[in-house]
């Protein structure tokens, strides 16, 4: 599959499956499940530590934990969800967001250097989460009939369109949805940090191998940067698309009418 | 020179939603820039159609991998 | 397919893991109770104790304003009352003071009046110790100036007596004459 006659190979997926650390039976203890482990550490220590004195006056640290806290309580909670019903959610909402967050920004931390979410089980798993809970609170409130009417049959169409429109209803909202939910996360940090090794190794390669070429290595770790700083940019957005989306879907399935 | 036609594929597909969701927060933009009150309402609603919109592109992602 | 999808031995990319998928949910999960147990309750109590505190503070300004304004008013009515209290004193010491000063003034009168009289009683005393000593002088010197004049001897003191005393009412009953007719 590799160019036959050129020296360069791009770096594979594979590469981004470390050997395991150790292995028990056929469980792998890995670099990925270390880190999905030291953010709960981290994401949990952080926001218990900086809340420790429950200072009405904040202290630096209670301050930036507050920031963070009130961002996903009001901004994504309360203004999407709505002023009634947003408490339950905030939990939710605040792991999600952090947790995605802290997993993602992995990816740009030297020698973590691992996104979490790049591997796809994690990321089918938070969606899967975000998915039984929307769904399970729509039909809670609007019962399993209301509930499917509301997902599969939108207002004001003409009777004779239902034939069609209910299987693509049914299809885009209860099933591409959940789907799209757990594979943008999860591909926006793969493809990332697959460009971000390309570009790495492509300087590696040009400086190793080059004579007159190494020249052109300049070229590249400029857009290895650029990709760096990009790839934080997308890191932070994708946490906050993943965690407003889950709120959206959530007000869509609680909302009354259509 | 070798190579895969599902990434030449994939790449097609994106600028399909690249379009789309670019028309949309295009749209979005244009309508709190006359309307600044309207953001709270419209911002569901661009976030929602912008992931259905996206969802194409990440199908095709999907299935350059499953070809 | 050599940049996304690995070569033939690699795994395809979207097939997930079982045991990163397990390690995941345990960890959101465990995460998820943290938070529902210990930051969410945290963050809103300092959120509520912070509304509380801005709230009651205004309840407290209020309340303070409230207070200000009461003992403003009664500051005032005190203020006026003390005015009108100020005055009723000033009212009646200026009447204190006329009846001291009425009051002075008889004294001083009844005083000047009992030093006048005292004077003239004085002044009437030494009169008529001085007409008394002086009748008996000019008398003994007028008889004898009248004796060597007369040449007769004045030595019967009863006509002598007599003589001066005649010559005496005369005197006087010509100066009162005189004084009536200064009069």
């Amino acid at each position: 599959m590799l160019p036959a006659t050129g020296g360069f190979t791009a770096p594979s997926v594979d590469e981004m499956h470390l050997p395991p650390f150790f292995e028990l039976g056929t469980f792998e203890f890995g670099k990925q499940m270390l880190l999905v482990l030291l953010s709960v550490v981290l994401i949990a220590g952080f926001f218990m530590w900086a809340i420790r004195r429950h200072a009405l006056v904040p202290s630096k640290a209670q301050y930036l934990g507050e920031s963070g806290y009130g961002f996903v309580r009001n901004h994504l909670g309360r203004d999407i969800i709505g002023e009634k019903e947003f408490r339950p959610y905030v939990p939710l909402l605040f792991t999600f967001f952090f947790f995605i967050l802290v997993n993602n920004l992995f990816g740009s931390i030297p020698v973590l250097q691992l996104p979490t979410l790049s591997h796809a089980g994690s990321a089918y798993v938070l969606a899967g989460i975000a998915y039984v809970t929307w769904v399970f609170m729509g039909i809670k409130r609007h019962g399993l009939g209301g509930f499917m009417g509301k997902m599969t049959m939108p207002p004001d169409v003409p009777k004779a369109l239902y034939v069609f429109l209910i299987p693509i209803e049914f299809l885009s909202n209860l099933i591409i949805r959940p789907v799209t939910h757990a594979l943008r996360v999860f591909a926006t940090m793969f493809a990332g940090h697959l460009a971000l090794m390309v570009a790495a190794s492509m300087t590696a390669y040009l400086l190793t191998n080059g004579g007159l070429l190494s020249i052109v290595s300049v070229g590249s770790t400029v857009l290895g940067i650029f990709i760096y700083f990009l790839e934080i940019l997308i890191q932070v957005l994708q946490a906050y698309i993943f965690t407003l989306l889950f709120a959206v879907y959530v007000q869509g399935a609680l909302q009354e009418g259509h | 020179m070798t190579g895969s036609l599902s990434a030449i594929g994939y790449g097609l597909a994106a600028i399909g939603g690249g379009i789309g969701v670019g028309l949309i927060f295009a749209a979005y933009m244009q309508s709190v820039a006359r309307q600044p009150e309207s953001q709270r309402v419209l911002q569901p609603m661009l976030f929602f159609g912008f992931a259905v919109v996206e969802a194409l592109a990440i199908l095709g992602f999907v299935l350059a991998f499953i070809s | 397919m050599t940049m996304l999808l690995a070569a033939e031995e690699g795994a395809n990319p979207l097939l997930p893991n079982v045991w990163e998928m397990a390690i995941t949910l345990i960890g959101f999960l465990i995460l998820l109770f943290l938070v529902v147990k210990f930051v969410v309750p945290a963050f809103e109590r300092v959120y509520q104790e912070r509304t509380e505190a801005i709230e009651g503070g205004l309840a407290k300004a209020k309340a303070a304003q409230a207070e200000a304004a009461a003992a403003r008013d009664e500051y005032n009515q005190q203020l006026e009352s003390a005015r009108l209290e100020a005055q009723k004193i000033r009212e009646e010491a200026r009447l204190e003071g006329e009846k001291i000063l009425a009051d002075f003034k008889d004294r001083a009168n009844a005083e000047s009046a009992r030093i006048t009289e005292n004077a003239h009683r004085t002044i009437e005393a030494e009169r008529s110790a001085a007409v008394v000593s002086l009748r008996n002088e000019v008398g003994t010197l007028a008889t004898t100036l009248a004796a060597k004049i007369v040449g007769e001897t004045l030595d019967d003191d009863a006509r002598a007596a007599r003589v001066v005393d005649r010559f005496l009412a005369d005197l006087e009953s010509e100066q009162q004459r005189n004084a009536g007719a200064a009069r």
